[in-house]
């Protein structure tokens, strides 16, 4: 019984985030095209509804609806594998985000974080493990369509997935040297009380770099442009998923735009503060709304994640995309260097200034 | 020939070029420039089936053929348009009018517009001013062979895109002679 009900309880909780973010990712569709529009003087989809809002409901539908071919000589268990095998990392790395503040809440005589589904103490190594599951997806699915374009984008994802990858993971370390805990929920309670206090520019050794090596590495981790190469559209039709048709096709678009998601949440977390304001405390429990706090963290960590998908369609706008031995020395070359040395300093200023 | 390449002298990277690398300048110059123009949001696109564009005045679209005030066709089969066309896109066969052999028209005429450039040549060509161009350019059809248009298709559309009509040539200037017309007071040929 007991168990039972903390199960309903969890699949309430995992069924409410899933809510959450299909709804941005459907958002997200519609709010690149349009952003992509406005930056290039154009206006993007009017048609479906007033203003073209609808726009993702009708491509949803023409998705499902869509015939779902498998090539002759695909693989054809790799080939069905492959979007579920990149769509589920995407997913569930959600499960250790904490959206809100922590906080206990009292529910069917057991205790229940509400803001967080999982608040297990590896929560970041856990995120890049299955980012770096995410990667076999794209890999599978290129090499099981049996197609030249769908190989080499998969061959190249691979190769970008696995420097940048490394890349991530180096940057984050500064940040868990100077919280002390691989949990996304300690990481984030570590920069309560006020914007000095994230680890952007949180003494006793400023982020700065860090942060900078995060944003361009999950740029490419999430095979976005300038890093588009593994479905360069101008080179290789559209890479990996080339030979993807209906809700296959379908899953791995969500799958890419929940990876921005998840990494856009990430770098909020680890850097910018998370759900926390940038002013101590918030302004509705200083005026004695405790109890309605959670809305305003809240608003604060969905504003913050939303800066980095404008950031992300900003980009595009913006960015012609690289070479591919361009891509490969300034992840080997540049990023890594940068990296490395910020972990270096980090330790020694952590170790001399303890927070 | 022997040609010395030499290679370019490498300008030595001042401190100001260091700088700008390491802030990501030209990158942050371009997010600039396309933040301004989402800020300033002004579309020269246009919702082209809602909206469309204004023409020019002088806009050659569809091909036509023309007919009198009267309903006469105006076109006498001279095949000057066929002689003119750069694409061979016309095909005229002409015949004598029944009873009145002085006087020739088009039995059938054929456009094939898959091929047409709109050049306006044949416009240019007719002397009776027998083919006119419309400002119609919606001509986008699901099978190419209905590009294919014969005579009654061209004289439907210089009928529903010229609704103001020309009198006959011989009422417009009744003492001059013209090509391709009959006096009643002269006498018939016989056939």
């Amino acid at each position: 019984m007991e168990i039972g009900l903390r199960l309903a309880v969890s699949l309430a909780q995992i069924a409410a985030v899933m809510g959450v973010v299909m709804l941005t990712v459907m958002i997200l569709t519609l709010a690149e095209r349009k952003v992509l529009g406005w930056m290039q003087d154009r206006m993007g989809p009017m048609e479906v509804g007033p203003y073209g809002v609808l726009q993702p409901i009708a491509d949803g539908l023409k998705l499902f609806f869509k015939e779902d071919i498998i090539p002759a000589g695909a693989n054809k268990f790799l080939f069905t594998l492959a979007p579920i095998l990149a769509l589920v990392p995407a997913m569930i790395g959600f499960a250790v985000i904490p959206f809100g503040p922590t906080m206990t809440i009292e529910l069917f005589g057991m205790q229940v974080k509400p803001f967080v589904i999982s608040d297990i103490n590896i929560g970041i190594l856990y995120i890049l493990a299955f980012a770096s599951i995410g990667a076999y997806g794209i890999i599978l699915g290129g090499w099981s369509s049996n197609s030249k374009y769908s190989l080499l984008g998969g061959l190249r994802s691979a190769a970008q997935v696995i420097s940048y990858e490394l890349n991530v993971g180096l940057a984050i370390v500064g940040v868990i040297l100077l919280s002390g805990s691989l949990s996304l929920v300690k990481i984030t309670e570590a920069q309560a009380g006020g914007f000095w206090n994230w680890f952007i520019i949180a003494m006793p050794f400023p982020q700065i770099f860090a942060f900078v090596v995060y944003v361009i590495s999950s740029v490419a981790e999430t095979n976005r442009v300038p890093f588009d190469l593994p479905e360069a559209e101008s080179e290789l039709v559209a890479g990996f998923f080339t030979e993807y048709s209906g809700m296959r096709f379908a899953f791995f678009f969500i799958a890419e735009y929940a990876n921005m998601i998840l990494v856009s949440c990430v770098a909020a977390a680890l850097f910018l503060g998370g759900w926390n304001a940038p002013y101590p405390g918030t302004i509705l429990g200083h005026l004695g709304l405790d109890a309605l706090a959670w809305i305003e963290n809240v608003v604060w960590f969905a504003a913050k994640v939303y800066f980095f998908l404008f950031l992300f369609f900003w980009l595009r706008a913006t960015l012609p995309r690289l070479r591919y031995d361009q891509l490969m020395r300034f992840g080997w070359k540049v990023m890594l260097p940068i990296a490395l040395g910020n972990i270096v300093l980090t330790a020694i200023a952590a170790y001399f200034f303890p927070r | 020939m022997n040609v010395a390449i030499t290679a370019q002298p490498k300008r030595k990277p001042s401190f100001s070029d260091w700088l700008k690398t390491l802030t990501f300048y030209e990158l942050l110059v371009g997010m600039k420039a396309t933040l301004k123009h989402l800020l300033n949001y002004k579309p020269i696109t246009l919702q082209y089936p809602h909206e469309k564009r204004l023409l020019p005045e002088n806009y050659r679209g569809m091909l036509a053929l023309l007919r009198y005030d009267d309903g006469t066709e105006k076109c006498v089969g001279c095949d000057l348009c066929e002689a003119a066309c750069p694409s061979r896109v016309i095909r005229v066969v002409s015949g004598e009018v029944p009873g009145e052999p002085t006087k020739r028209y088009s039995k059938e005429y054929y456009m094939d517009m898959t091929r047409c450039l709109f050049c306006g040549l044949c416009v240019d060509a007719c002397p009776v001013d027998a083919l006119g161009m419309t400002r119609e350019f919606e001509w986008a059809v699901y099978d190419k062979r209905q590009l294919h248009l014969n005579k009654q298709q061209l004289l439907a559309i210089g009928d529903r895109a010229y609704p103001v009509r020309e009198k006959r040539l011989e009422l417009q200037h009744p003492n001059v002679a013209f090509f391709n017309v009959t006096f009643k007071h002269l006498p018939q040929k016989e056939n």
